[in-house]
């Protein structure tokens, strides 16, 4: 692979850099609760693919911060799963935990880039060999594997082989714990020739517990009722170790555990074992892994901590600049506490209510003290709420290194532009666009940008520009990414479904046969890179704005580029809106379709076939009373008694007639959709103030549904 | 096996299943007790525009959004009054929370299938296929109701059509 220096890049990447590290943290997680929960059966299609998602995630992530060596296990296992998703290589039980050390070693490889704690490069190079043998064997290794796996993996760890290359160079420190049966000393056995052959192989500490049986009447003086646990500092590996024991412990009365820093697959760190005493780590042992490898991203730093209580004092003060970074908390956590802090809110209205009809001067510590907790209430509902937005700016700043990097390897000039940084985005929607627009732009430049000489050739400017544009439309919030490259190929998309076996026909409009490429395993690259090409990525992009209940659509203009737009609901977002009053009911109109609001004078409504419309300074624009639309009981139904709201849809311009207009607010949209269904002319519903539930009005499709009754009528 | 109308507390049998008995009009219902998760006093509703008389509309409650049903009008029982004691009973139904307007609720009783029989048919006008049963308790005669696919029929509007 060309290996690029990342220093000449060095820009100041640590905040990129700890984004990375929690999402390559949620990807081994997530591959190994899948793997785990394979339970030695073999993976459906489904799990195949999340896994090789996982995979590939890590890899593009670690090729845009350039941390080669993670590139490097991850695309062997990736090729691996590919090869197992093209059913190349036939799926054996051996390989999931080849796997599992696979994702235990990417997660060293992470601590190492994260904390700075060791990483042991023959583990690297290990699993790496042991993947490629498994590829290169194809279905020949396959057969041979049951012999060929267990010699190296034991018990999840890694384990330097006697057979591996560089095996003898490092110290590896291994903790045994042996209870020989009672009966040791019968067979013969002596334990000091044991203890003394162990000793030859390094340095050795042994701790004898010896267990006293309660009753003396049966005790046999000849029995053996010592258990040892030994600590062993060698150049060896786990087999030649064992190999001592042969003849001596069953398999049940040895356990050999590698405890060398950070070569333990656990994803252990550094100090482990120069503070700790031997005999002590025994019992931190049974917990520690379990811990580390359920989350390693997150759970490091605290954990080490609590373990060394009082023996590292150090940990303490090493792990404070860590305090800022970020706690990744479930966004269904954050929505239970902005309902209950709405909760708060309207019970803290209801108490002022009571409060307000006491007596001011009798109670007035009563009335101070309910001030000060509405002012607490309003600050805590703020920062709830801020809690949740985030400018898509923190996107796309990502995609300026990608690009740059993408760009040096691919041999083509490009220019990326960014539009609408500042367009806010709920956080849950944030998180899960990143990897559909990553896998995206990788895409365009790959597939859709032209070399610099294809480009002059065609006319075009040698560099190629990729935009990034982020806008709110209406109800949506639509994310572009625009390239100006050669567009896609109809033919060949064609041509590479009917080779993938995907349905399609000649006949197809262009938007269906663009729409191909979103089927999985599709890919007209010509070469597999290390970019893209294994057709993973719009298949992935469809899965994540789909579960966002998004849309995606592709335009795409031969010799000219192609746009994707990315659209997604509101559902999460908050808004501004305006609420008015019709009849009794109240509703929110947002404020971005608002152009203004007027009380109209008789002169200026007019009449059209019985419909009203009001004269804007010259413009006739048609009137839509709300309380008809909405069949609402409303005293009030000529328009020059109410206030008539201006709205602005895609250039159509239109009256709505209210009541009257109550209050600008902030509003968390809610989904109708969640417990009712779709409400026509509405975008969803919010909480006001006092506790009521109000609709938000989708100015679009009111314009529509007036079109429809007038059809109707 | 006893199936007189003395037999009202569950008698032990094991499959005995628990049902929320409620009145509507004149008329006793019961619904599986596993769906109801509380009951609570009517509230101010926000009226849903276009939606059918029964859907009373939608209460904030705890922060979701949940639509309201009065099947007091929906099956024509008895005139809707709404007071203090009107009572909402809030049911997770196919993963959704709807609340239903009853005119009020009278107990938990346990029944084993033996205690009930099948519903007599009622004439193709009517769909019925909600009721699994009517059971008989104290004299009265208890409709059991299979509350899923009641609130999940096209006639409720109230969820989306699988199209």
């Amino acid at each position: 692979m060309n290996h690029q220096d990342p220093t000449v890049l060095e820009i100041n990447t640590a905040r990129f850099n700890r984004m990375f590290f929690e999402e390559c943290s949620e990807h081994l997680a997530e591959m190994e609760r899948i793997l785990v929960s394979l339970d030695d059966g073999e993976p459906d299609d489904e799990q195949l693919d999340a896994i090789f998602r996982a995979a590939h995630s890590i890899k593009g992530g670690a090729g845009m911060f350039g941390f080669q060596d993670m590139i490097l296990v991850t695309h062997v296992l990736e090729s691996l799963l590919d090869k197992m998703r093209n059913n190349e290589i036939t799926f054996s039980p051996s390989m999931i935990d080849l796997f599992l050390e696979a994702g235990d070693v990417i997660s060293m490889q992470l601590s190492g880039h994260r904390d700075g704690s060791e990483v042991n490069q023959e583990a690297v190079d290990l699993i790496r060999g042991k993947l490629q043998l498994v590829i290169e064997g194809g279905t020949a290794a396959v057969k041979s594997e049951s012999a060929f796996l267990p010699a190296y993996v034991h018990q999840g760890n890694i384990v330097t082989d006697c057979n591996a290359p560089s095996a003898d160079t490092t110290v590896h420190r291994y903790e045994l714990t042996f209870a020989p049966d009672p009966d040791t000393f019968k067979r013969g056995v002596r334990l000091d020739n044991l203890l003394a052959d162990l000793e030859e192989l390094g340095m050795l500490t042994a701790h004898a517990q010896v267990s006293v049986p309660g009753d003396f009447s049966t005790f046999d003086p000849e029995g053996c009722i010592t258990s040892w646990r030994l600590c062993l500092e060698t150049s060896v590996g786990e087999a030649d170790i064992r190999e001592i024991f042969e003849f001596v412990a069953d398999e049940d009365q040895l356990q050999v555990l590698d405890v060398t820093d950070g070569a333990s697959a656990t994803g252990e760190n550094a100090e482990y074992g120069e503070t700790a005493q031997c005999g002590l780590r025994i019992e931190e042992d049974s917990s520690a892994p379990a811990a580390s490898a359920d989350h390693p991203g997150t759970v490091t730093a605290g954990r080490r901590a609590y373990d060394k209580n009082g023996t590292t004092p150090a940990a303490y003060g090493r792990r404070a600049g860590d305090a800022e970074s970020s706690i990744r908390v479930g966004v269904t956590k954050v929505d239970q506490l902005i309902n209950q802090v709405g909760e708060l809110v309207i019970t803290q209205l209801m108490l002022s209510q009571t409060a307000a009809k006491l007596d001011p001067v009798l109670y007035e510590n009563l009335h101070r003290s309910l001030l000060q907790l509405e002012r607490n209430t309003r600050d805590l509902q703020q920062s709830v709420m801020s809690m949740r937005l985030v400018p898509i700016g923190i996107v796309f700043s990502r995609f300026p290194r990608l690009v740059r990097e993408l760009a040096a390897k691919l041999g083509k000039q490009v220019e990326l532009k960014t539009i609408g940084d500042m367009t806010e985005l709920d956080k849950g929607l944030i998180e899960k666009i990143t990897d559909p627009l990553t896998h995206l732009v990788r895409n365009c430049m790959d597939h859709g940008l032209e070399t610099p000489d294809a480009r002059i050739a065609a006319g075009k400017r040698p560099g190629g520009t990729i935009t990034l544009r982020a806008s709110q439309l209406g109800s949506r919030i639509v994310i572009d990414v625009i390239d100006d490259g050669a567009g896609l190929n109809r033919d060949k998309i064609l041509k590479k479904a009917a080779e993938r076996g995907i349905q399609a026909s000649d006949s197809m409009i262009d938007e269906d046969v663009w729409h191909l490429i979103f089927s999985p395993g599709f890919s007209t690259a010509d070469a597999i890179t290390d970019i893209s090409g294994r057709g993973v990525g719009m298949d992935v992009v469809l899965r994540n704005v789909q579960s966002m209940n998004g849309r995606v659509d592709i335009s795409s203009d031969p010799g000219k580029g192609t746009r994707i737009t990315i659209s997604l609901p509101l559902t999460l977002a908050i808004l501004d809106g305006l609420s008015v009053a019709v009849g009794k009911e109240k509703f929110i109109i947002p404020l971005n379709s608002i152009i203004e609001s007027l009380q109209p004078t008789v002169e200026n409504l007019k009449t059209v076939n019985g419909k009203h419309v009001v004269n804007i300074r010259g413009d006739y624009l048609p009137i839509i009373p709300l309380y008809e639309l909405f069949n609402i009981d409303s005293l009030l139904k000529e328009p020059e008694k109410g206030v008539l709201i201006l709205i602005d849809v895609d250039g159509e311009k239109a009256a709505v007639l209210v009541d009257a207009l109550l209050d600008e607010h902030q509003v968390v949209i809610k989904s109708m959709e969640t417990n009712y269904r779709k409400v026509d002319g509405t975008a969803g519903a919010t909480i006001l103030g006092d506790g009521r539930v109000a609709l938000i009005l989708d100015v679009n499709s009111l314009l529509q549904m007036r079109k429809q009754n007038m059809a109707n009528s | 096996m006893q199936t007189g109308p003395e037999n009202t507390d569950g008698n032990g049998t094991k499959n005995a299943l628990e049902y929320l008995t409620f009145t509507l009009g004149k008329e006793e219902y019961g619904i599986d007790i596993l769906k109801v998760q509380e009951i609570r006093g009517y509230d101010v509703v926000t009226h849903i525009a276009n939606a059918p008389e029964f859907i009373k509309g939608v209460v904030n409650l705890r922060g979701v959004i949940v639509p309201i049903v009065d099947m007091r009008i929906k099956f024509k029982l008895g005139e809707p009054t709404y007071n203090e004691f009107t009572v909402v009973i809030i049911m997770n139904v196919l993963e959704r929370i709807i609340g239903m307007v009853v005119d009020g609720v009278s107990d938990v009783v346990a029944l084993n299938p033996e205690q009930f029989k099948a519903a007599p048919e009622m004439g193709s006008s009517m769909d019925t296929d909600y009721i699994t049963g009517l059971g008989t308790l104290n004299d009265h005669m208890l409709i059991l109701v299979d509350i899923e696919r009641l609130m999940s029929s096209e006639e409720m509007q109230v969820m989306e059509q699988a199209n």
